[in-house]
């Protein structure tokens, strides 16, 4: 019988201008820009200011903490590179600063995820290249 | 008097029925479906000056043939002045409705073909469709390396949708229900057997509340509509679906980036739209509401009016969206029943709008159809369309 390995896991695609935001999460940092003129957090990082287009944009380091916007347990149909991994839960992050950002949540029995539950980042390796920021709930740290 | 109110209006439809086509091409479901088009328009096939084919997900090559002016060359159109694709996935349809009618209106066009085309039901695995929308309309830097795809979106929605509203699976599950009533009664739908809320809520878990059930199919199939001027289409046909309204609202590219999960840009959309048309939610007699998930049926129900926050799920249970109901509602089926092709999933919604106001509705013909609302979206739930057709014009 032969088996067909499943296909690697998408890296994220970067743009130029993100390169900080995977340098400071390989280092276990979920860093975040901040504009310098209207004081506004931004995420995805972007080449000037969402709100305010300015270009005086500043790197920070975020809290680390948020809550579950919403959340799905992914039991059966994930793409390809997934299917080893069922079942993984797959959320939207609010996260302290102000801004959403999609992740898994690990580190949590399924039954006990809730809508506005509270987390706080962690990190998982992908592979040589690049740590995903992932979320555990904070009653657990 | 709003200035567009009114002054284009859709003269022509055609469909193939959805399904499996393994030995047909692509370009075949476009060429019948334009022709029953222009055959419906009772015009010249000369008289088309613009074409707009949209987007086929399938096959980039084939893809590529549309873009240049192979639907023109295979109909021998002699007075085309332009073939240009309008596509914004899902949203495809009302956008292509919009700018056919910008053109017209402007004079840069007497008689626009709107086609559609896609073979995303035998032109790709299943797998391989899963594949495809893990990638297509999905953030590649901020979403896939999560294995975010379409279930996960809708999943996503539902989650917080039943936190905030207190809908129950049944609500959900009764959209299925009400569309396959739909689909029954239409010869182009493919899933025509009658379907019941056990069977939904039985089917097999995809993301969680997110059922197979609940899951729309990718399908092959193809559409197309004639849109002219209100002037010509009274030389034309004794029953135009005039363009009354149009409204939308961009609200973002990645889905992780939409501020309000549970509602998208669907009022805004919608206070537009019926701005423009002079009418109110009320005055509707038929709503082709895009279904790829229930979820999103339910949402943009509520959003337009058709009712209030948390209601719409009641009143699918009960049967006011059903043949014989108060205000029949996706009634070719939808993507749930009638089957996924991809951009051309609001294409049909758009052509039963305009089928339900012409007439031509046959079994399922909803009774003095005279003002219909459709609403189209693309990728995932990026920009919350709505576009009102009438067989009369407020003044
Ligand atoms: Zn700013």
């Amino acid at each position: 019988m032969s088996t067909v390995s499943p296909p690697a896991k998408p890296e994220p695609v970067v743009a130029p201008w993100a390169r900080p935001f995977w340098d400071a999460a390989a280092k276990g940092q979920l860093a975040l820009q901040q504009c310098e003129d209207c004081s506004k957090f931004i995420f995805y990082p972007r080449v000037a200011c969402p709100h305010c287009a300015s270009e005086r944009i500043a790197w920070r380091t975020a809290s680390g903490r948020g809550t579950v916007y919403s959340y799905t347990v992914v039991e059966n149909n994930a793409p390809s590179a997934f299917i080893a991994d069922m079942p993984f839960v797959v959320a939207v992050i609010r996260l302290e600063e102000g801004v959403q950002m999609l992740s898994n949540i690990v580190g949590c029995d399924p039954d006990k995820l809730r809508c506005d539950m509270e987390v706080v980042v962690t990190f998982e390796r992908l592979n040589d290249n690049f740590v995903l920021p992932k979320f555990r709930p904070a009653s657990n740290s | 008097m709003s200035r567009t109110r009114g002054k284009t209006a859709i003269v022509g439809i055609g469909e193939i029925p959805t399904g499996r086509y393994p030995e047909r091409p692509a370009i075949s479901f476009a060429l019948d479906a334009a022709r029953m088009a222009i055959e419906d328009a009772g015009i010249g096939k000369d008289e088309i000056d613009f074409v707009m084919p949209t987007g086929a997900l399938f096959s980039g090559q084939f893809n590529t043939e549309l873009v240049t002016c192979r639907v023109v060359e295979e109909l021998g159109l002699k007075n085309v002045v332009g073939n240009c694709q309008v596509f914004s996935g899902g949203s495809s349809s009302t956008n292509g409705l919009r700018m056919a009618s910008a053109l017209i209106e402007t004079g840069r066009a007497e008689a626009v073909l709107f086609v559609h085309t896609d073979k995303l039901g035998t032109g790709v695995s299943s797998q391989g469709g899963i594949d495809l929308f893990s990638t297509a309309g999905i953030s590649a830097e901020w979403e896939t390396p999560y294995g975010q795809h379409y279930s996960t979106v809708a999943a996503l929605t539902t989650t917080r949708y039943k936190y905030e509203t207190g809908a129950t699976d049944e609500h959900l599950s009764a959209v299925c229900v009400s569309n396959r009533k739909w689909a029954e009664l239409n010869p182009n739908a493919f899933f025509r057997k009658p379907l019941t809320l056990e069977e939904v809520m039985a089917s097999k878990m995809l993301s969680t509340p997110l059922r197979a059930k609940h899951s729309n199919m990718l399908l092959d199939g193809g559409a197309a509509f004639i849109v002219t001027s209100a002037e010509r289409a009274r030389d034309l046909t004794d029953t135009p679906a005039y363009v009354l309204g149009e409204g939308g609202a961009v609200t973002h590219f990645a889905f992780h980036q939409e501020p309000d999960l549970t509602r998208f840009g669907w009022a805004k959309a919608a206070q537009q739209a019926f701005g423009e048309a002079g009418l109110t939610p009320a005055d509707i007699d038929v709503a082709e509401i895009y279904d790829s998930y229930p979820i999103y049926q339910l949402i943009a129900f509520e959003e337009l009016g058709l009712c209030g926050r948390g209601e719409a799920g009641e009143i699918f249970l009960r049967g006011d969206t059903w043949p014989g109901g108060r205000l029949p509602t996706t009634t070719d089926g939808g993507m749930l029943s009638k089957g996924h092709i991809g951009a051309g999933g609001s294409v049909s919604l758009l052509v039963e709008a305009a089928r339900q106001l012409m007439g031509k509705a046959g079994e399922r013909q909803a009774p003095n159809a005279r003002f219909a609302v459709e609403t189209a979206v693309g990728g995932t739930y990026m920009d919350a369309q709505v576009t009102i057709l009438g067989t009369e014009i407020p003044s």
